[in-house]
């Protein structure tokens, strides 16, 4: 039912906002099985965000890793996801 | 630092116009200081999926008068909590004899009109674009404060704030239903709701709070791996079990969602808020109590401390941690409607990590004062200090109970302020 959400988005490029350090990623999947919006995909011997897109930016990759994998810095301003109601 | 100091563009810089961000930056703003408020979204607040009702509790400090001004969506004079088990559903409503308990209101035009109250204060309000502006500079000032949210990036390459999940952690999913304000007035009226249902959440507490002519639901639970089981491989289940419990399908009935949310709660407290020439405020600095829905309060507040942390170090001519940390615990330390409310929150998540959750809610259903999480606390103490004979933790569970009672009184007097604000 992941498909069921659907997030509203800003047009703009947001950047390489969310990323791996292939370094230090141990493939143990935290990333994907937390991420609500199913960003994280498994590419050979790590997880990488093979659809940030559809990120709502929450961060839940970024906190889990226990790698301390996951690169998460800010879309460019102006861009990325967008709430309205709280 | 001399540099920095000498080429100082500002005295303070505020990161983030969500609700501590424009606080600071408008306090600031009125003591004269030279202060600057950058945000990356294109509306102030459109970047927050929480924070929806305000606590007029809260409010009814001197400090956050001003917020009355701002634009509210619904007075909320009541509140409903469903406790659902397989036996029977309990159902406790709450109804002051005077007053509003909360005031409803959206991020986006709340957020947006608080950080135009910081601009006609004096602040310079200038949207970011990444980690220079729109114009390409860079600003320099004496003191940061960072009101950027729970996962700040400000906060994060400080390192004052670390990777956090299992029970310091609450990942969110909410929804939005529109409904139209005919519907909400007569399936809601001026009434918010909060579920405990059977496979539903993950030890917390469901919601549906009316807007206008729309209104939120959301739901979730701590990040540790039993949020995920066999009944839910995904966040977005709880939700889907919520939407169909038969007491919220017969009030969203006929309703459209309109929008999604995703987001993370901190659930803990953070040991360090500054480094030299910097505060965390708001959720940077986990300033907020999820378990009580509460996180507004505690940004607004923070705010207006680090701005006067800011001010106190500018004139001592000491803006190091050490002196805005303190600046900072001495000003919280002094706001009984925090602390109390961190006692709470604190409390009722121990009882509720502690038990499943039917356990909770038959719990919640059998507490004989009234289903309320203050009189969860409060009984929770009081029969555990009936069961072990611990009279002076039963006389605790006393005083804390009338020590909050200037909080459930304060209906009529919160109501005269506010409507005199509304009045101007």
């Amino acid at each position: 039912m992941k498909s069921g959400v659907r997030l509203k988005y800003r047009p703009g490029d947001p950047g390489d906002f969310l990323r791996v350090d292939a370094a230090k990623c141990n493939a143990c999947g935290e990333c994907a099985r937390f991420c609500p919006r199913g960003v994280w995909k498994k590419d050979a011997d790590v997880y990488r965000p093979a659809a940030p897109g559809l990120c709502a930016e929450c961060g839940a990759c970024w906190n889990v890793c226990p790698a301390d994998a996951v690169i998460m810095d800010e879309p460019r301003g102006g861009t990325g996801v967008r709430f309205s109601l709280g | 630092m001399e540099n920095r100091e000498k080429s100082a563009h500002y005295d303070v810089a505020v990161v983030g116009a969500g609700c501590a961000g424009p606080a600071a930056a408008l306090q600031a703003a009125s003591m004269g200081l030279r202060t600057i408020l950058l945000e990356k979204a294109a509306i102030p607040g459109e970047k927050n999926v929480s924070g929806t009702c305000l606590n007029t509790a809260a409010l009814s400090d001197p400090d956050l008068h001003y917020l009355l001004d701002g634009p509210v969506e619904r007075e909320i004079r009541s509140m409903k909590t469903y406790h659902i088990t397989e036996g029977r559903t309990t159902v406790f409503h709450e109804i002051p004899s005077t007053g509003i308990l909360l005031l409803s209101i959206r991020r986006d035009r709340f957020d947006a009109w608080h950080t135009e109250r910081a601009r006609k204060a004096g602040a310079e309000v200038r949207a970011v674009r990444g980690v220079v502006t729109d114009k390409g500079e860079r600003i320099l000032s004496r003191v940061v404060i960072d009101g950027g949210g729970v996962n700040s990036i400000v906060g994060r390459k400080a390192g004052l704030i670390p990777r956090r999940s299992g029970t310091r952690m609450i990942l969110y999913v909410t929804a939005a239903v529109r409904l139209g304000k005919k519907k909400i007035d007569e399936r809601f009226g001026n009434t918010i709701e909060y579920y405990l249902a059977p496979g539903c959440q993950y030890k917390t507490w469901p919601w549906i709070f009316p807007k206008r002519d729309v209104v939120t639901l959301g739901t979730g639970g701590y990040m540790t791996p039993e949020l995920f089981d066999d009944g839910h491989p995904h966040l977005v289940s709880y939700m889907e079990r919520f939407m169909d419990l038969l007491p919220v399908r017969e009030r969203i009935y006929d309703g459209k969602i309109e929008a999604w949310g995703l987001h993370l709660e901190f659930d803990d407290q953070l040991p360090k808020h500054a480094k030299d020439g910097l505060i965390l405020a708001g959720e940077a600095g986990g300033f907020v109590a999820p378990f009580l829905g509460e996180g507004m309060p505690e940004a607004f507040f923070t705010g207006i401390y680090a701005a006067r942390a800011a001010a106190a170090g500018i004139k001592a001519g000491d803006l190091s941690a050490a002196f805005l940390e303190g600046a900072l615990a001495a000003a919280l330390d002094e706001n009984l409607f925090l602390k109390s409310f961190m006692y709470v929150a604190q409390k009722n998540k121990e009882s509720i990590l502690a038990k499943p959750d039917p356990e909770i809610a038959e719990m919640m259903q059998s507490v004989v004062m009234g289903g309320g999480f203050i009189t969860n606390v409060v009984h929770t103490d009081w029969m555990s200090a009936a069961e072990t004979g611990d009279v002076e933790k039963a006389r605790e569970a006393k005083d804390f109970l009338e020590f909050l009672q200037p909080y459930r009184n304060i209906g009529s007097d919160f109501e005269a302020v506010y409507a005199a604000r509304k009045k101007k």
